[in-house]
């Protein structure tokens, strides 16, 4: 399902790195190196990081809180936790979003529909990730030593915030397509970018046929969290099922973790990593069109409990720069 | 593509660890724990006039106590991560487990966070070890 946008525009984004545990190079609006930020546990300081990003979008576009419609959120955390007790601080409508780490094109679709109303003039879409609450939640105790396969990714810890607005910038959300929900019995939790890859592969697929378009026509394909393996994986897997060969592709959890911070892991993975990468590297190395996949795994403790396959769901977003529209 | 066919595509691409060497070092290092706790026992033995069976419990309460140690200042992950099985498989990975799940539920109190979270991962262990207890026993019994 692909959808056109005529007017909508993201305006600006602050971006807040929670802990630069592995991450070299990245200059984020806020970097705090603070896992719990004096909350009492480590969940309430993901809350604070999304209150933090939040609070400092508002401050750079010099904005009220009247003056947005629709704040959209997303996190890892059951419940939404950190979404929604970090928008209770807010007088704004709120929706929540989950796609795991596809949330952020999830939010960008959403905004972008809601921005075709009339009504709607500037939505704010935050995601958030914090390394230790998904540790908990979908892996083992933290302090729990289990050995970390080597394609085992890193999840990022911060919180990313972009204003979509209907007013002309020179980043224009051109496209989206929603994917559909993957699953061809893959079932290694701890291979994440090989879980995901077949629904990045179905909707790079899809996007393309649906626009016509082929892959040269995007300066660079842009997935989430495939990390090192798995954006291998996706190149060999478009080309046998898809006969689709695409050469500028890159993976934000590649890009966020370097390979010599002196552990073996395969990549960055969360929510953060796509919107982080983009605001803070892409943006700046002038790609003027530019195909954002998010890749979003969907298991849960349960379903590897019960020995369940695991289903994975992608997003693209097609972007358009100019940078002489300054 | 077929499941089969794809997890051969992600065989070729995924790195993967060194089994034989994993192997090696876990048996060096479990090897290690165990010699020590057998020289903690004789110490035992010799200098406390303990009977075995009494010197082996004591040493289980030390591996489990200096585990949990280890555990909640931090080390023990660390640790593991190049002695891998080695200090898992012993006691002192029970101490660890047990821990580390008391730990990540710290914050929500004593009763509803510590006190029914403490056995999550370990809780198996102590039930098919009664169970399977119980029914050697059982068998002790038949057979004498």
């Amino acid at each position: 399902m692909t959808l056109n946008f005529k007017n909508v525009y993201i305006k600006n984004a602050y971006t807040l790195l929670g802990r630069n545990e592995y991450v070299e190079g990245i200059k984020a609006d806020e970097s705090l190196n603070d896992y719990y930020l004096d909350e009492k546990c480590f969940e309430m300081g993901e809350v604070d990081y999304q209150v933090k990003t939040l609070n400092g979008l508002l401050k750079k576009e010099k904005l009220k809180e009247k003056d947005i419609d629709v704040l959209i959120g997303g996190d890892l955390q059951n419940q939404l936790f950190a979404t929604y007790y970090a928008n209770r601080k807010f007088d704004i409508s709120s929706l929540g979003v989950y796609s795991a780490c596809a949330s952020f094109n999830e939010g960008l679709i959403f905004a972008s529909s809601l921005l075709e109303n009339q009504k709607v003039n500037n939505v704010i879409v935050t995601v958030s990730s914090h390394n230790l609450a998904s540790e908990k939640q979908f892996r083992f105790p933290i302090e729990y030593g289990a050995l970390k396969k080597k394609v085992c990714t890193f999840t990022s810890t911060g919180s990313v915030s972009a204003l979509v607005t209907n007013k002309k910038t020179n980043i224009k959300i051109e496209s989206s397509t929603i994917g559909k929900v993957t699953d061809i019995g893959y079932s290694d939790a701890n291979n994440m970018g090989a879980c995901m890859a077949p629904s990045a592969a179905k909707t790079i697929y899809e996007h393309l046929k649906e626009t016509n378009r082929t892959p040269d026509y995007y300066d660079l394909i842009l997935t989430g969290d495939l990390g090192i393996y798995g954006i291998k994986i996706l190149q060999e897997y478009l080309e046998k099922e898809y006969k689709l060969k695409i050469n500028e592709i890159k993976d934000a959890g590649v890009m966020l973790f370097n390979k010599e911070s002196g552990r073996s892991i395969a990549g960055g993975s969360g929510p953060l990593c796509l919107p982080l990468i983009l605001f803070t590297k892409i943006l700046k190395e002038k790609y003027k069109k530019i195909l954002l996949v998010g890749t979003g795994s969907l298991h849960s403790k349960l379903s590897t409990n019960i020995n369940e396959s695991i289903p994975s769901v992608s997003h693209a977003v097609s972007l358009e720069v100019n940078y002489d529209l300054h | 593509m077929k499941l089969k066919e794809y997890e051969k595509l992600v065989d070729k691409h995924s790195k993967k660890e060194n089994k034989l060497l994993n192997f090696f070092i876990s048996f060096l290092f479990g090897g290690i724990i165990g010699v020590l706790g057998e020289l903690f026992v004789v110490f035992l033995e010799k200098k406390f006039y303990l009977p075995l069976s009494e010197a082996y419990m004591y040493l289980m309460i030390f591996l489990v106590v200096f585990g949990s140690i280890l555990t909640g200042t931090g080390y023990f992950d660390k640790v593991v991560s190049f002695a891998k099985a080695g200090l898992i498989v012993p006691t002192t990975g029970f101490a660890h487990t047990m821990t580390s799940c008391a730990m990540d539920h710290a914050e929500e109190g004593p009763v509803k966070g510590i006190g029914s979270n403490i056995f999550k991962m370990t809780g198996c262990v102590i039930l098919y070890g009664l169970v399977s207890a119980f029914f050697l026993a059982l068998l002790k019994g038949v057979i004498k």
